[in-house]
């Protein structure tokens, strides 16, 4: 992978764009020419060297400025990052699995070193060295989780596993798909997956809670999840809807190509070991229409798949520029097979 | 009010029915509450201990304050505000024992005030029966400033804090006893969809 | 599933009937530090059949060095705890499964009341050091036959200290589970090991107590029961096989060759799961994870303890 790293943002001036190594390896999420939600768990297992998924956790092009972007959520809205109390052992195992994997995958860019519990941590690209004792909260700058979290690309929700159910009880959120974790922190697997509809009722999520209270150490699981974002924007919480909800209606025919990202999350689910908890890591990936069609196949499907989304479906993922979206893509769909 | 689907973080509430087995029931009221406590008392009386804290409310439809110490004097200690009993809740919990059974009735923000104090005490949100008398006013919760807008009766309110108009969602915190509110304008400012009082 | 290779370094006999067994990576490598309450599978092979049997880790959660098992002797077992006494010996080397935890601690517990049984003190050596390390209040209260069967006691002592209660059933000392349980302050829960008479017992108290059932944890794995032979039909794989009387359902169709999902192996955890097609005859629940109705249904059936006594039965595998 390139070790050259974008200056790019994804707020005010949105400077984003993917080079043509990063639009190649882009985790394009759909088998078919439609789309429903599925428990589409599947192992976290090695694949193909260069893609999203060739190492535990994906460092690419945009790492630094995806750092930078998350830093000022924190700092405007330090309440991205919270924590119940009982979480500081799930903490430390997140910390260790993030750096354990980032160190091992990118040796040029992440250091650790282990003397007993004394650990030294260097991350190069944003210039951050640290040696604190692992299980002691004060040798650390800040909490462990808010510490490595900020230092890892995507949202990280720390699951407390009990009765049979799982909480989130930690977490650090600063690129998520529209939801609150003020609100949501706490909240119970059944609770935060509240406001989703269709799937309650087709029985999908307690399947995958069924899968998930018996994920096994050692054995990480992952899915892909999709939306759709105007302009290449990270924070898109309820808490700055203000800022990025006007945006929805900006939409031309001339603007789609530019404007209109589709949002795909790696998410990858790894057992946790001292607090048998979970932690559960949201990783977005975007791409503008314009850099989608480039890819001719992707661009025929996506167009099936959005011309066919199931009207509540594109209400919940709040697709109000559906149709022009839509309309813009036609003219790259032949009808002929899109694989 | 959310119709399109059901949003299963909205808390449901139930009628409150003595527990058979236990060591102690602890019966926590406020205002239009106290109706639930006298549905309680209409039911067989439990044999174990039974002790109650009552927080008269003004905006109480009848004096159950009076009913209640008429009935059960020695159980029911009565309040004169929710702080009071709230307060006095919390210096008595330690002296409780696992076993004793918690009831809690009154406004949705008094249910979740009690909640948090028993929470404290490693008390779990199962063991707490809960219901919801008297008014249906919400304490929201904006996302934008953090404000928290009480006595909520309305599908959309102004924020106390950011005066932004708020559309009141189903999606409930149970750490901030309030429900989600969102800016409702955000993307037509000023396109407010119709206000209608639906939590009278 | 994934598996960790390992080999005994030690084995020690530690009374009568128990025997503790060190197990360390066989390639030197760190093992994974584990939650308290954990248990592993170890893969044994009993004259050419895998045997998969669970056992509760007592070691400390935090020793990547080794893990630490201890087995009680069964004399009416299917085999894997007369194996491990019989045959294992320092050098011995088995396939174990990463730690599962199905027994785990509350996080939000304010007090902790461990209640062991026999052997069933095992699992409560790994959360004692975890309830140390958080300086959680606790207390464990251990129940054995006689003082020579009190496995641990010494260690025990030491690790907790006046936390600690020992009754001895010879010497007339039985836990009275009413007084036990019945001033403990809001926030206490309570978790059981040990035979089921004793686990019973305990659960009854209480509730009749008024304990919430989520402040009540007790890990009870079942064995597989012996039972009458009967065939299987595995309508995806289209493979038919025979459970033959000394072999559970789940071990005859990984005999087949076919890669069903499992965890516990207990009857526990749900993860074995399979939908019954079909059945001429009656489905035989051994198992503490389905609900009544489920089992009523005919519908469902736990491979890893339970049984069918019928011609034929087809399950969707």
């Amino acid at each position: 992978m390139s070790q050259t790293f974008k200056k790019e943002t994804f707020r005010d001036d949105y400077t984003f764009s993917n080079s043509a190594e990063a639009i190649k390896r882009f985790p394009f999420p759909f088998p078919e020419d439609e789309y429903m939600y599925s428990v589409n768990i599947e192992p976290h297992v090695k694949t193909a060297v260069g893609s999203v998924t060739e190492f535990v956790i994906d460092v690419d092009e945009h790492y630094v400025a995806e750092c930078e972007d998350k830093k000022i959520t924190l700092e405007r809205d330090p309440d991205r990052y919270l924590s119940l109390p009982h979480m500081m052992d799930a903490q430390w195992d997140t910390l260790e699995l993030i750096m354990d994997s980032m160190s091992h995958d990118y040796p040029d860019l992440f250091k650790l070193t282990k003397d007993g519990d004394n650990w030294t941590w260097i991350n190069k690209p944003l210039g951050i060295t640290n040696t604190f004792v692992f299980g002691d909260a004060s040798s650390l700058p800040m909490d462990p989780l808010k510490y490595i979290g900020c230092q890892a690309q995507g949202d990280w929700v720390v699951l407390d596993q009990r009765d049979n159910n799982l909480f989130a009880d930690a977490a650090i959120v600063t690129s998520q798909a529209d939801w609150s974790l003020a609100i949501d922190v706490g909240m119970s697997y059944q609770e935060w997956h509240g406001p989703v509809p269709i799937a309650n009722e087709i029985g999908v999520f307690d399947r995958a809670l069924k899968y998930l209270l018996n994920l096994q150490l050692g054995s990480p699981v992952r899915r892909l999840n999709w939306t759709m974002t105007i302009n290449p924007r990270l924070d898109t919480s309820p808490e700055s809807y203000p800022l990025w909800g006007p945006d929805r209606l900006s939409i031309t025919p001339e603007n789609v190509g530019d404007k209109v990202h589709l949002r795909v999350e790696l998410q990858t689910l790894f057992r946790l070991p001292r607090s048998n908890g979970i932690v559960f890591g949201i990783r977005g990936y975007l791409i503008s229409m314009n850099e989608l069609v480039t890819n001719p196949f992707w661009a025929k499907r996506f167009h099936r798949i959005l011309k066919g989304l199931h009207p509540e479906l594109a209400e919940y993922k709040g697709l109000s520029f559906k149709d022009v979206t839509v309309d813009w893509l036609s003219k790259y769909d032949d009808g002929t097979p899109s694989q | 009010m959310e119709r399109q689907y059901w949003i299963r973080s909205k808390p449901v509430y139930t009628s409150l029915l003595w527990h058979e087995k236990a060591t102690a029931h602890l019966v926590i009221a406020e205002g239009d509450g106290g109706m639930a406590v006298l549905k309680l008392l209409q039911q067989k009386y439990p044999t174990q201990v039974v002790r109650g804290f009552y927080a008269k409310s003004s905006d109480s439809l009848k004096n159950y304050a009076d009913i209640i110490s008429s009935l059960i004097p020695d159980e029911f200690t009565v309040f004169a505000n929710a702080n009071d009993a709230l307060k006095s809740l919390k210096n008595s919990l330690a002296e409780y024992h696992m076993g004793t059974r918690f009831y809690v009735a009154g406004s949705e923000a008094f249910i979740w005030q009690v909640a948090k104090e028993l929470y404290d005490f490693g008390v779990q949100d199962d063991d707490i029966e809960k219901e919801l008398c008297g008014t249906l006013a919400r304490s929201v919760y904006c996302v934008h400033c953090k404000a928290i807008t009480h006595n909520v009766h309305h599908n959309i309110v102004n924020c106390t804090g950011c005066q932004r108009k708020l559309f009141v969602r189903d999606h409930f915190s149970r750490r901030l006893g309030a429900y989600m509110g969102l800016m409702v304008d955000a993307e037509q400012p000023g396109d407010i969809p119709t206000i209608n009082e639906v939590y009278p | 599933m994934s598996h960790l290779n390992v080999k005994v370094a030690a084995i020690e006999q530690v009374t009568e009937y128990v025997k503790h067994f060190t197990l360390v990576s066989e390639n030197g490598e760190k093992l994974p530090s584990f939650s308290g309450g954990s248990h592993v599978v170890l893969a044994l092979n009993i004259k050419g059949r895998i045997h998969r049997n669970p056992y509760s880790l007592m070691s400390s959660p935090l020793n990547t060095e080794n893990y630490g098992v201890s087995v009680r002797k069964q004399e009416l077992s299917r085999g894997g705890s007369v194996f491990m006494h019989e045959q294992i010996e320092v050098g011995s080397r088995f396939q174990i499964t990463y730690p599962v935890n199905l027994f785990s601690l509350s996080k939000l517990s304010h007090k902790n009341i461990l209640i062991a049984g026999g052997i069933g003190i095992t699992p409560f050596l790994s959360q004692i050091v975890d309830l140390n390390r958080t300086q959680t209040d606790y207390e464990l209260h251990y129940a054995y036959r006689s003082p020579e069967h009190g496995a641990f006691r010494e260690e025990i002592q030491e690790m907790c200290g006046d936390r600690s209660h020992f009754y001895v059933a010879s010497d007339g000392q039985l836990i009275d589970f009413n007084d036990l349980l019945s001033e403990q302050p809001l926030g206490t829960h309570v978790y059981v090991c040990g035979p089921e008479p004793m686990v019973n017992a305990m659960i009854a108290a209480a509730r009749e107590l008024g304990w919430p059932e989520k402040h009540i944890h007790n890990e009870q794995f079942t064995a597989p029961q012996i039972g009458e032979s009967f065939k299987v039909k595995l309508a995806i794989s289209n493979i038919e096989l025979e459970v033959p009387t000394d072999m559970s359902m789940l071990e005859a169709i990984e005999e087949a060759g076919v890669d069903a999902p499992f965890l516990c192996r207990g009857g526990a955890c749900g993860r074995c799961e399979l939908e019954v097609v079909a059945c001429d005859g009656s489905i035989i629940h051994h198992d503490n994870y389905l609900t009544d109705a489920e089992k009523n249904s005919g519908k469902k059936i736990m491979p890893c303890v339970s049984r069918a006594k019928c011609q034929n039965i087809v399950v969707n595998l």
